[in-house]
């Protein structure tokens, strides 16, 4: 058998392997790599998009440690479905956040109700609030600082420092800095059961579907 | 370079030759820097009297503002720190590397990314007509040549070319492998078809008409030679493999291009050109400037069925119906009247058109207002 299409064929997956080796090289080689911090922000907002429960306890200035439930879900408002956050705290506070304009709170103490709502799903770890800031953030490449384990960024008026495990960039704690409030809290990914949805959206205006 | 007519009379002595292509260089620059010049005034009047549109900010930052924007931002992104994939949300392995390398390169020589990024895409497209040019006459006849070349340079959507988008680099690379391939000049051939693969998923299409080409050649040809042939034509493959390559070894992901995509509403289906069509009352419900894709793929349509009587080579049309009509079963028309731009052979259907002197005068007097009416619309529409 003639080695002319041996021939051929070898020359032609030099030709195909030196495209394919030459372009890895050349991006390689002239494209950056993307900060850190956007890396470690998308790792965060990666959990935060995983769950949509989180346990919390925090602290709202000198205040006593509370402890959160924050759901995100959909709920049914005037008849539309939509997505919103309810955060439930232990002493009987209870935060209904529903896009696009639905803000209701009752309950708590006087320093609950007095906090500004923005802190306060914040520092109950709402994971949707928190994972499109921090993807955003990230796509955007600016507005994060990271320090270690610590990742700083700004969300409207607040300023957060979220702490991550240090091997699995799993969000664990957070402090919020704002003009009138500042709280530090721990945050625990909890999986939603139906048990915990009733139990959540009981008393609520709106409900959950 | 010689006329037809001027090698079938006499040979040219080396200076004519020089002067005839100096005179047809400085007529291909003179269609540039009319369909720019009318593109660049009316980014100045968008900048100045609006529309105000999605774009106001990059719209107003500079008098070249309306010319960086949509995509325009994404290649800044890329060029300036690299790649990343947000799943779910609209991100940068989305777009094509050889851009945003080519930006990064004037970068360093002192330019900034947004500066670098229309440069690299109005240059280009000079290179691009006259690489065009180059081939459309090596193709067809010097008449031909200069039609299609003064109908891209003032076509519709061309203003895309004058954007910091990959367009212009692309139609150059592409129109320079085929001229090389048809030269006998493969290994160029392939480099030029990796880098517009590398650049834009259209490039690989070019790899068609390589393939027609090589077969037309391959009795001319050693082995080795059918070899580097044959690696062009694989080469648009090989290059697209490479940027897969290099996002699995950056991101962890090799195909993060086409799930970055899927952000976009572009996910391939075998029924996704149903969905197109079924999703179309919505989608103009929702933002009516999608029937401008909707006329660009007629349009181009059109042209092609015009190259196609005109007698142009299957395997170009083939490459012309991919570029124009595989978008579709992404589900969508958005953007179709830019990725068209990437197709030779519709260009080559309206010179074919434009053969009646009539027709010609049609085509021109209706592409320079429509150039600039698409390019009013750049604030409200994404091109």
């Amino acid at each position: 058998m003639s080695r002319g299409p041996w021939v051929t064929a070898g020359v032609a997956g030099v030709i195909a392997a030196a495209v394919l080796g030459t372009g890895f090289v050349v991006q390689r080689t002239s494209l950056p790599v993307p900060p850190p911090a956007a890396q470690t922000a998308l790792r965060a907002a990666t959990w935060f998009q995983r769950y949509r429960l989180v346990e919390s306890a925090f602290r709202i200035g000198d205040g006593p440690t509370v402890h959160g439930t924050c759901l995100q879900d959909w709920f049914t408002v005037g008849g539309h479905r939509h997505r919103g956050a309810a955060l439930r705290l232990d002493s009987g506070f209870v935060l209904l956040a529903v896009l696009p304009h639905t803000l209701q709170a009752r309950g708590g103490t006087i320093v609950q109700s007095a906090t500004p709502p923005l802190v306060l799903l914040e520092l109950g770890g709402c994971p949707r609030v928190l994972a499109r800031r921090l993807a955003t953030l990230a796509t955007q490449r600016r507005g994060l600082t990271q320090t270690g384990n610590t990742l700083a960024f700004t969300l409207k008026a607040t300023h957060i420092r979220l702490t991550l495990d240090p091997r699995s960039g799993l969000p664990v704690a957070l402090r919020v800095v704002a003009r009138d409030a500042e709280g530090v809290g721990r945050i625990r990914f909890a999986t939603v059961t139906t048990r915990i949805r009733h139990h959540l959206s009981r008393g609520l205006p709106v409900y959950g579907s | 370079m010689a006329t037809l007519e001027q090698v079938g009379s006499a040979p040219l002595g080396r200076t004519d030759a020089a002067r005839e292509r100096l005179r047809v260089l400085a007529w291909i620059a003179a269609w540039w820097a009319g369909g720019r010049g009318l593109i660049v005034l009316t980014a100045l009047a968008i900048h100045h009297f609006g529309p105000n549109g999605w774009i106001r900010l990059v719209e107003h930052a500079h008098a070249l503002g309306p010319l960086e924007a949509w995509d325009g931002r994404w290649y800044r992104m890329v060029a300036g720190s690299g790649y990343l994939l947000v799943p779910g949300r609209q991100s940068d392995p989305a777009f094509f590397p050889l851009y945003p390398v080519l930006m990064r390169g004037l970068h360093v020589l002192g330019l900034g990314y947004s500066a670098a990024g229309l440069v690299l895409a109005n240059v280009g497209f000079l290179g691009a007509l006259v690489a065009f040019y180059a081939l459309t006459k090596e193709l067809f006849e010097e008449s031909t040549a200069r039609r299609a070349t003064a109908y891209l340079a003032v076509f519709p959507f061309g203003y895309a070319f004058s954007m910091e988008y990959p367009e212009s680099i692309v139609l150059a690379l592409i129109a320079l492998a085929a001229l090389a391939a048809l030269r006998g000049r493969w290994g160029w051939a392939a480099a030029c078809a990796a880098g517009a693969a590398l650049a834009r998923p259209e490039g690989l299409f070019v790899a068609l008409p390589l393939a027609a080409l090589a077969w037309q050649q391959r009795r001319t040809m050693t082995p080795a030679a059918r070899g580097v042939a044959v690696g062009a034509i694989l080469a648009p493959l090989a290059a697209i493999g490479s940027f897969s390559f290099y996002l699995g070894q950056v991101l962890g992901n090799p195909l993060a291009w086409t799930q970055a995509e899927r952000a976009w509403g572009r996910q391939f289906s075998p029924l996704g050109v149903v969905h197109a069509f079924e999703h179309l009352g919505a989608a103009v419900s929702h933002d009516a400037w999608v029937l401008r894709d909707v006329a660009a793929v007629a349009v181009y349509l059109v042209l092609l069925a015009a190259a196609a009587r005109a007698g142009v080579a299957w395997p170009w049309l083939l490459a012309g119906l991919a570029v124009v009509v595989l978008p579709l079963f992404s589900g969508s028309f958005d953007s179709v009247g830019r990725f068209g731009l990437l197709a030779p052979a519709a260009f080559w259907g309206l010179a074919a058109l434009g053969r009646d002197p009539r027709m010609h005068r049609v085509i021109l007097g209706v592409s320079l207002p429509l150039l600039v009416g698409a390019m009013v619309t750049l604030p409200l529409r994404f091109p």
